[in-house]
C-alpha cells in the first residue's frame, strides 16, 4: 500500500519530458453502410518538446486533423495512446493547458467578438476583471478592435481566424494546436498569423500546427512531420533537412559589374573551385514579399466608422 | 462541482442567447395574435362560454406552441453544434461532455420557461379582457332590464354575485396548476428529443421519433385499459409488452388531467405535485441515458 502511494507521488511530481507524446496512435473510422473502415491515422509515434514549434504537413485527408483531434480527446483512439504533458488528452487537467483553433473555425454567429471571448473564458474558469483584462490583451494581440461589438455572423474569414486564435489563448495555455491556421486567409493575414506563432514561441509556448502550404511552414517551424495517407512519412528539423550541403551562397548588398564578376571568378578558381560550377545570379523577391511590402503600408481592414445615411 | 455548474450555466445561457437572437421567440407573436383573435371574434357567445373558450384555447395553444418550440429546438441542439463544429471549440476547453449536454439542455429549458411565461402573460391578458367585458355587459344588462336597480338592495346583491361568479371563473388559481403541468410535459418532450438526438444522425429522425413516442405515450394507458379491462383474457405477452412499454415510454396521458381543470373540476395540488415529481424522475432517467449514449459518440 505504502509502496503504491510512493510510486504515484513520484509519477505526478516528475515533470514530463514532452509536451506531446504519442505511441502507436491509430484511428479507424467505420463506414457502417459499406462495412468498411477508413484508416485515418496509422500507428503514429511523435514526441514534441516544450517550447517547440512543430508543423504537421501533408495533403488533404492525410490525417493531420485526426491527429489533432486525438490529441485533444475529441476523438477516441482505436489503438495506441497519446499524452499531453504526461496527462491523458481527455482529462480536464490536460485541456486546461491546451488551446485549440479548429480547421475553418466557425463560432456562435449571433455573439459579438467580446461576448465570444467572454463565453470561452468562462468555460475555462477565467472570470471577472481578470477575464476583461485578458480580452483587452487578446483583442490587441490578434488585432481585432473593429470586431469587438460586431456579431460573428458579419466577420470575414480572416477575422474568424483571429477570433479563433484569441479564444484558443483565452486561458493562457502552454500548448497550442492550430489546424490550418492560415487556410483561406489573405497573405497579409497569414503573415500576421506567422508572426503571432513566433511571438508565442518567444513566450515559451509549444505550438503544433497543421498546414498544406509549405512556404509558410518553412518560416516558423522548428521541426516538421510529413504525413501521407495516415502515415508519418518523414520527420525532422527543417534546419537539417533543407540545407543543401553541396553549395554555398554569397550575398552582397550591391550589384557586381561584369569586370568585378570576372575578378571574383578568378579568385575562386585560384582557391580551387571549378570554373564551370560558379554562377552569378541576382536574388529575387518572392511575390509574397513584394505583396506584403506594398500592403503593409495601408491600414488594416477598414473599421465600421461611416454613419448610416 | 461549483466550477462544473458554472460551465453548465455558461453553456445554457449561450444556448438561450443564440435562440433568442435567432428570433425563435417571434413565433410567439403568432400566439399573441391567436389569443387576440379568439377573444375578439368570439365575443358573441355567453360570457361563461366565452371564458371557458378562452381558457381552452389558451392552454391548448400554449401546449401546441410550446411543443413546437421544444421539439424543433431540441432536435437542432446537437446537429447544429456538430455541423458548425462549434462543439469542438467547447470540448477542447476543460469541459466534460456531460456538462456540454446538460448545458445545452438547460438552454432549451430556459427557452421553454421564457416562452411559457410570455404566453401565460398574453393568456392572462386575454382572460382579464374577458372579465372586463363580462362585467361591462352584465352592468348593461341590469341597466336595460330595470332602471335605477342600484337603489334595490336585492338587485345589488344579485349583481355582485354575478360579478363574483365571473371573477371566480377568470381568476382560477387552478390555471397555475394547468400551466405547470403543461410546462412539465414540454420539458419531458424535450428530454426525449435530447436522448434521441444523442444517437440520431439527422434532426428529422429525432423529430419524427419523438413525435411517435409522444403519441404512443398518450395511447399507452388507453391500450392498457382496453387489454387489461377484459380481465383474464390478457396474455402474458400483452402484459409483458405493456410493462416494457411503460418503462420505455413516459405516460403522457396522465397530463390530460389539464382537461379536467379546464372543465372546472377540482384537481388537488397533491395530484399535480405527484405528476411533477413523475416528470422530474423521468427526466433524470432521460438525462442519464443521454449521457451514456453521448459519452462515446464519434464527433
Ligand atoms: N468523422 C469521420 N468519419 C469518417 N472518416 C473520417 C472522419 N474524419 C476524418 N475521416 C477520414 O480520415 C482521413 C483523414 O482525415 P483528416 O485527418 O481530416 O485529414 P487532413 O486534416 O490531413 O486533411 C480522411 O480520409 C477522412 O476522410
Ligand atoms: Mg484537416
Amino acid at each position: 500500500m505504502v509502496a503504491l502511494m510512493k510510486i504515484s507521488v513520484m509519477d505526478t511530481s516528475a515533470s514530463p519530458a514532452f509536451a506531446v507524446e504519442t505511441i502507436g496512435l491509430t484511428k479507424r473510422y467505420p463506414l457502417s453502410w459499406k462495412r468498411k473502415i477508413v484508416l485515418a491515422l496509422d500507428h503514429l509515434d511523435l514526441q514534441i518538446r516544450p517550447g517547440e514549434v512543430f508543423g504537421l504537413l501533408g495533403p488533404n485527408g492525410s490525417g493531420k486533423s485526426t491527429t489533432l483531434k486525438l490529441l485533444l480527446g475529441l476523438a477516441i483512439p482505436s489503438e495506441g495512446e497519446a499524452r499531453i504533458f504526461g496527462l491523458p488528452p481527455d482529462s480536464l487537467e490536460a485541456r486546461a493547458r491546451v488551446g485549440f483553433l479548429p480547421e475553418n473555425p466557425y463560432f456562435y454567429a449571433f455573439l459579438t467578438g467580446d461576448e465570444t471571448l467572454r463565453f470561452y473564458g468562462k468555460l475555462c474558469g477565467v472570470t471577472g476583471a481578470k477575464l476583461e483584462k485578458r480580452i483587452e490583451e487578446l483583442i490587441d494581440l490578434v488585432g481585432l478592435q473593429n470586431g469587438r461589438e460586431r456579431p460573428l455572423r458579419s466577420y470575414s474569414k480572416g477575422m474568424l481566424q483571429r477570433i479563433g486564435l484569441a479564444q484558443a489563448l483565452i486561458h493562457d495555455p502552454d500548448l497550442l494546436f492550430l489546424d490550418e491556421p492560415t487556410a483561406g486567409v489573405d497573405p497579409l493575414g497569414s503573415s500576421q498569423i506567422r508572426d503571432l506563432i513566433l511571438r508565442l514561441k518567444k513566450m515559451g509556448k509549444t505550438v503544433v500546427f497543421s498546414s498544406h502550404l509549405l512556404e509558410q511552414v518553412q518560416e516558423v517551424a522548428d521541426r516538421v512531420a510529413i504525413f501521407s495517407l495516415g502515415k508519418k512519412a518523414l520527420e525532422g528539423s527543417l534546419e537539417a533537412m533543407l540545407v543543401e550541403n553541396q553549395s554555398t551562397q554569397i550575398n552582397l548588398p550591391a550589384e557586381l559589374s561584369a569586370e568585378q564578376q570576372e575578378r571574383v571568378r578568378q579568385l575562386l578558381v585560384q582557391a580551387g573551385v571549378g570554373a564551370a560550377e560558379i554562377r552569378f545570379t541576382r536574388p529575387h523577391l518572392s511575390l509574397e514579399q513584394l505583396y506584403l511590402r506594398t500592403i503593409q503600408k495601408a491600414p488594416d481592414a477598414n473599421p465600421p466608422t461611416h454613419p448610416r445615411p | 462541482m461549483i466550477s462544473s455548474l458554472k460551465r453548465i450555466i455558461a453553456i445554457g445561457r449561450n444556448t438561450l442567447t443564440e435562440a433568442v437572437r435567432q428570433r425563435v421567440l417571434s413565433v410567439l407573436l403568432i400566439f399573441g395574435l391567436v389569443m387576440v383573435a379568439c377573444s375578439v371574434f368570439f365575443s358573441k357567445l355567453l360570457i361563461d362560454e366565452q371564458i371557458k373558450f378562452v381558457k381552452d384555447f389558451g392552454c391548448g395553444a400554449i401546449g401546441l406552441f410550446g411543443f413546437a418550440i421544444a421539439l424543433l429546438s431540441t432536435a437542432q441542439l446537437i446537429p447544429q453544434e456538430l455541423h458548425n463544429r462549434t462543439i469542438y471549440t467547447i470540448l477542447a476547453k476543460p469541459v466534460r461532455r456531460v456538462e456540454f449536454l446538460l448545458g445545452k439542455f438547460l438552454g432549451v429549458v430556459l427557452l421553454l420557461s421564457l416562452s411559457v411565461m410570455l404566453m401565460s402573460i398574453a393568456f392572462a391578458g386575454a382572460l382579464y379582457w374577458q372579465e372586463w367585458q363580462g362585467i361591462d355587459s352584465t352592468q348593461i344588462g341590469y341597466d336595460q332590464r330595470t332602471p335605477h336597480w342600484q337603489s334595490s338592495p336585492d338587485m345589488v346583491n344579485m349583481y355582485q354575485r354575478d360579478i363574483l361568479e365571473i371573477e371566480n371563473q377568470v381568476r382560477d388559481p387552478q390555471l397555475i396548476e394547468a400551466i405547470l403541468l403543461i410546462f412539465a410535459k414540454l420539458v419531458m418532450t424535450s428530454g426525449i428529443a435530447l436522448l434521441i438526438s444523442t444517437f440520431a444522425t439527422s434532426s428529422i429522425f429525432t423529430i419524427v421519433t419523438t413525435f411517435m413516442i409522444y403519441l404512443i405515450g398518450h395511447m399507452e394507458t388507453v391500450a392498457r385499459q382496453v387489454w387489461l379491462g377484459r380481465g383474464a383474457e390478457t396474455t402474458l405477452y400483452q402484459s409483458g409488452f405493456l410493462g416494457i412499454l411503460s418503462l420505455l415510454i413516459p405516460d403522457m396521458n396522465s397530463f390530460t388531467i389539464v382537461d379536467e381543470i379546464l372543465a372546472g373540476n377540482r384537481v388537488p395540488w397533491a395530484h399535480t405535485f405527484n405528476l411533477l415529481g413523475y416528470a422530474g424522475v423521468y427526466l433524470i432517467v432521460l438525462l442519464a441515458l443521454s449521457e451514456i449514449s453521448f459519452r462515446y459518440r464519434e464527433l
